[in-house]
């Protein structure tokens, strides 16, 4: 190879890593980034940090779990704006970042301001046209207020669009229910302390000109005994009700009813229920006599009522009340034993983890291109402990989160999707750090900060698609944590494996096809020997993972094996894995086939951990949708990559069936794999 | 590993190798192994494709069973030109390829004893995976509380019972099993004599999922033959194939040659046909096979829990009894704590009724599994994971003994 060459396709394999790494940076930045226009909201003055310390640990049960309101709100934003923050212009025209706390705050709190918050995304503006609302872009935000003179017309047609089945709905029906169901749920904050900030007007009271008194509704439920008794003895002499407490109750209904959904902070009185009370439940309960904790039950109402109105005179006394208010639920949630993981939870989500993960593995990226660059000089070896620390910083951030995690949710760290993305990341840069100690080529070391980087983008586009808590619940056939443990730890260690064994592949395919390394017989055995060494890895993991899934459905459904997608899957990249080992030992594959083989492994591996989920039969569909694009795209890219292997591999059949210039060309025979 | 570790003999490679040599190298070589992979490989993808329009039964039967030989895949209802041997015989050419090059021919060694452990791992796997294809039964059992039953249902094994009913209940009751139903259609009936019945019944027109149909309100569109006012409209097969509802005709034959006229028999009848002939009650019925236990098992309560909240399953207990000869033991059966018992094991299935509200009677549904091969994949996971582990650690150890032992000779 020219000299000439060899420098061309140094920098054509610089230009290429230099293309990703500015694709992945986008991304950071794209997810980090306030999405749509800044708003302006008048008047809008930024909550206090002591004031958002005290909320978030204020515990509320969502999702079948108990959890602090920072998460709630995190997953609510994420859900409704498509981001964890908003940018806005505020008083003084000074502009205003807000989090999901915050936006929280605002929607319970200063509702006033709230519905001027550009809170819904919207993807498919045609939806907008048809509720009558006026749309800007494509896609963009819009606040309540935009969208509140069509909502009469989004509720008419979401109930005509809800009956037709997911599948058949069109894009303009999915995102107009969408967005009705986004509406209610974001309606249901705004009014949750209605019944606190209108207080219930005692119609006729007034005595001449005066103004009809008004009342709490802690006051009236402290006399629901004799208005019960009123309206016994009404319905006894068949008499309507009074006028004027007709209208008392009629208030009381509504205040309860607005304040039924948003939030279920109140823990029950009861130690023997596990379901906790929204403020709207806990009045209405009083009222219908359906809790034998009257006294309880008032003096929490009051203590909301308290709350909400303590906003009006200053942020110093709402934080009093707010701080009275999170010590009460706190207090009652610790009795119950349901409060233990509350702070360490807002703690997790204090900071996070996984963008600083990938900041380090991005900077051990640019460090690693520096090392390959570099080579073996001492410049070099520098960049290759840079490599190393930065992988292993970011690596670091990985598993202090998943064991955070871990606690969290008492049970092992793979349960979902999104746990299996954090921890594929994290256990495939340790196996990368196996295969470097192992073969000491800078290749592994070099792909482990890639993999990380790629893998944490993935699980925050991921997190934003779903918009789901990660944390919550598993489904009773998944409660094991004894099978959690064995069988999902080892099927998805394999998945790890599997997609390492595809990227040292790849490097070595991209590298070899640029000739790179024609000359460097060192080089490409140790990559083949990694590449078969992880494959050797993912057969072993994936196999017996598979087996003890087996078991594990043996006693679960009765039946060993199934043929549920999921598990045909991993049986795939078992079968596949076999078929690679057994090919090459019949001599059918050498160097190059081991490595366009290990490529296509990744393509099993994404099949069988992602795709089973969209196919909409078996026991282990989850029924998620996000992210199914992305497939496509990845089958693409690799198919791509094979296509040029290919065309690789054929050019160097074709170089060494010309006479040889070089004897230190060797040919594929010449590496042999560790026996 | 290398690629000698299938080992040659050096004496016979120097002369030509006999026909039966070369079946051999070929039943055990690599080549075939690594094809029948790709193949079972490309089988399972394509299986996993189809079952979402097809479902599973329907599925597994094509590519799976031993009865189909050559499969042509269909994928969104297309046909795939690509005529494939089905994952049964493959896998069955591959255990032959594994015990004669994976156990007889492969190199013999300490070196190599990992890979001959997995290997006998495999084939056991592979020998339990074939027990439980052909002897494998199942079915499930619904309970209510407070109520007990002594026999599971199938869940696709149509079949028709017939009964004398005396004061009142069935007695002597004869069954006609699926496999000989299955095959009468096109114009094809089968006459089943009925032990002490004094008539004998002649079935045809059997349809694995059809509905009785009023003339009245649909005429018939294929000529369908008519049962008093009623016939047989055939309903596409279900992708939940225990969905499918079984249907045939049939006539009353007596000794003297006479035939009644006919009728229906369906699965999805609410009640039997009644024949009565010399004062004596018959009933005739189509119904899923029951398979009896050998003991009665009591719902004595059942317990469905939600995470708070949500209407997402925590847990789903059965508290049952298991009645046998006079003996009661109590047993809780719940999701991964299935009941194994007398070769039986009975699985926390299902519940109903849907919804139901508090203090309202529930009963729940249990698989019933019998599986001469139950826990064999278990012991054949062991011998295969030890063998494994002792193939990678050798390797491991050989790569880091070769590593130290280059270092220590550079210079």
């Amino acid at each position: 190879m020219s000299r000439k060459s060899f420098r061309l396709g140094r920098w054509f394999a610089a230009l290429l890593a230099f293309s990703c790494m500015v694709a992945l940076l986008y991304q950071l930045v794209y997810d980090n980034r306030p999405k749509g226009d800044v708003r302006t909201v008048e008047n809008y003055t930024p909550w206090e940090p002591e004031t958002l310390k005290i909320a978030e640990t204020i515990p509320i049960q969502s999702g079948g779990r108990v959890k602090p309101l920072s998460t709630e709100a995190g997953f609510q934003m994420l859900e409704l704006h498509g981001a964890r923050a908003m940018k806005l212009i505020g008083k003084d025209g000074r502009e205003i970042k807000i989090g999901p706390l915050e936006w929280m705050l605002d929607a319970l709190f200063r509702p006033h301001l709230a519905v001027h918050q550009p809170t819904f995304r919207v993807d498919n503006s045609d939806a907008l046209n048809a509720i009558g609302v006026k749309s800007r872009s494509k896609r963009d935000r819009y606040s309540y207020a935009d969208l509140e003179k069509g909502r009469e017309k989004l509720v008419e047609l979401a109930q005509t669009y809800e009956p037709i089945e997911t599948k058949k709905r069109d894009p303009v029906q999915s995102q107009i229910v969408d967005l009705a169901y986004k509406m209610r749920a974001y309606e249901s904050l705004l009014g949750y302390f209605g019944f606190a900030r209108f207080p219930i007007v005692l119609h006729g009271s007034g005595v001449g000109n005066e103004p009809d008194k008004t009342t709490d509704f802690s006051a009236v439920m402290a006399t629901a005994p004799i208005l019960r008794e009123q309206i016994k003895k009404s319905q006894h002499a068949g008499s309507p009700l009074v006028p004027r407490l007709q209208k008392l109750l009629e208030q009381m209904l509504d205040g309860a009813n607005f304040a039924k959904f948003g939030l279920f902070s109140i823990p029950p009185f009861e130690p023997k229920e596990r379901i906790w009370q929204s403020a709207g439940n806990v009045i209405m309960n009083v009222m219908t006599a359906e809790t034998g904790h009257t006294d309880q039950a008032i003096k929490i109402i009051h203590q909301l009522e308290k709350t909400a109105r303590s906003q009006d005179i200053s942020e110093a006394a709402f934080r009093k009340e707010l701080a009275a208010l999170r010590d009460d639920l706190k207090q009652r949630a610790e009795a119950r034993g349901e409060y233990r993981f509350v702070p360490i939870e807002a703690a997790y989500y204090e900071i996070n983890w996984f963008l600083y993960a990938l900041v380090f593995f991005l900077l051990g990226t640019i460090s690693a291109f520096a090392m390959w660059t570099c080579g073996r000089t001492r410049l070099g070896n520098v960049m290759a402990y840079a490599t190393g620390g930065l992988t292993l910083l970011g690596v670091g951030y990985c598993i202090v989160a998943i064991v955070k995690r871990c606690i969290i949710m008492q049970r092992p760290p793979v349960g979902n999707l999104y746990d299996t993305i954090i921890f594929i990341a994290t256990t495939a840069i340790l196996f990368a750090f196996i295969v470097e100690w192992l073969t000491r080529q800078r290749f592994a070391l070099g792909i482990a900060p890639v993999i990380g980087a790629f893998l944490i983008v993935l699980a925050r586009r991921y997190e934003l698609g779903d918009a789901k808590d990660h944390m919550d619940p598993l489904v009773a056939v998944l409660d094991s944590n004894y099978w959690l443990t064995t069988h999902v730890i080892t099927i998805t260690l394999g998945y790890s494996a599997g997609l390492l064994s595809a990227f040292l592949a790849a490097s070595y395919i991209l590298i070899r096809g640029l000739r790179l390394i024609d000359n460097e017989q060192a080089i490409r055995r140790g990559l083949t020997r990694a590449v078969y060494g992880t494959i050797c890895l993912t057969l072993f993991l994936s196999l017996v993972g598979t087996v003890l899934g087996g078991i594990w459905a043996n006693d679960s459904w009765g039946r060993f094996w199934g043929w549920d997608p999921k598990e045909n899957g991993a049986l795939m990249i078992v079968i596949w894995t076999l078929a690679i080992l057994h090919a090459r030992l019949g001599g059918i594959i050498k160097e190059w086939g081991i490595h366009l083989a290990a490529v296509f492994t990744a393509v099993i591996v994404v099949f069988s951990w992602w795709h089973v989920n969209f196919l909409g039969v078996g026991l282990h569909n989850y029924g998620f949708t996000a992210g199914k694009d992305a497939i496509w795209w990845f089958y693409g890219i690799i198919g791509l990559f094979l296509v040029y292997g290919f065309i690789a591999w054929g050019m160097d059949v074709s170089r060494k069936s010309k006479p040889r210039v070089q004897s230190s060309h060797e040919a594929d025979e010449a590496i042999r794999i560790p026996s | 590993m290398d690629s000698s570790e299938i080992s040659p003999s050096p004496e016979r490679a120097k002369t030509q190798p006999s026909i039966g040599k070369k079946i051999f190298d070929f039943l055990s070589g690599f080549h075939l192994a690594t094809a029948l992979l790709l193949i079972l490989g490309l089988l399972t993808w394509l299986a996993t494709l189809e079952q979402i329009d097809q479902g599973l039964y329907a599925t597994l039967n094509k590519y799976f069973n031993w009865k189909s030989v050559i499969i042509v895949p269909e994928i969104k209802g297309k046909m795939v030109p690509l005529p494939l041997l089905s994952g049964y015989w493959v896998g069955a050419i591959l255990l032959v390829n594994l015990i004669l090059g994976g156990v007889i021919r492969i190199r013999k060694g300490w070196k190599h004893a990992g890979n001959l452990i997995s290997h006998f791992g495999i084939i056991f796997m592979l020998i339990a995976g074939g027990v439980a294809h052909h002897f494998e039964q199942r079915g499930n059992m619904a309970i209510g509380e407070g109520e007990a039953s002594n026999a599971a249902e199938d869940y696709f094994e149509f079949v028709v019972e017939v009964s004398e009913i005396k004061e009142g209940k069935p007695e002597s009751i004869q069954v006609i099993r699926g496999n000989y139903l299955t095959d009468l259609n096109d114009g094809k009936s089968r006459t089943f004599p009925l032990g002490d019945v004094p008539f004998q019944i002649e079935i045809g027109g059997y349809l694995k999922n059809a509905v009785p149909v009023s003339e009245v309100e649909r005429a018939p569109d294929r000529k369908q033959p008519i049962a008093d006012g009623y016939y047989l409209m055939e309903k596409k097969g279900e992708v939940n194939a225990e969905n499918n509802m079984a249907a045939c005709y049939v006539r009353i034959v007596q000794k003297d040659g006479s035939k009644s006229p006919l009728f229906i028999l369906a699965g999805a009848s609410f009640h039997p046909f009644t024949y009565v002939q010399d004062g004596r009650t018959f009933t005739l019925d189509m119904r899923k096979r029951l398979w009896p236990m050998p003991f009665t098992l009591r719902l004595d309560e059942f317990t469905a829990d939600f995470h708070p909240g949500t209407m997402k399953p925590e847990k789903f207990v059965s508290e049952v009894t298991r009645i046998e000869n006079q003996h009661e033991a109590k047993v809780t059966i719940q999701m991964n704590e299935p009941m194994r018992y007398e070769g039986l094991t009975f699985f926390q299935a299902s519940y109903g009724p849907p919804g139901a509200g508090p203090g309202q009677s529930m009963y729940s549904v249990f698989e019933v599994v019998k599986n001469p091969a139950d826990q064999w994949p278990k012991y054949s996971l062991y011998i295969v994971a030890f063998g494994m582990a002792v193939t990678f650690l050798t390797k491991l150890g050989l790569y880091l003994n070769s590593s130290i032992h280059k270092s220590r000779h550079v210079p």
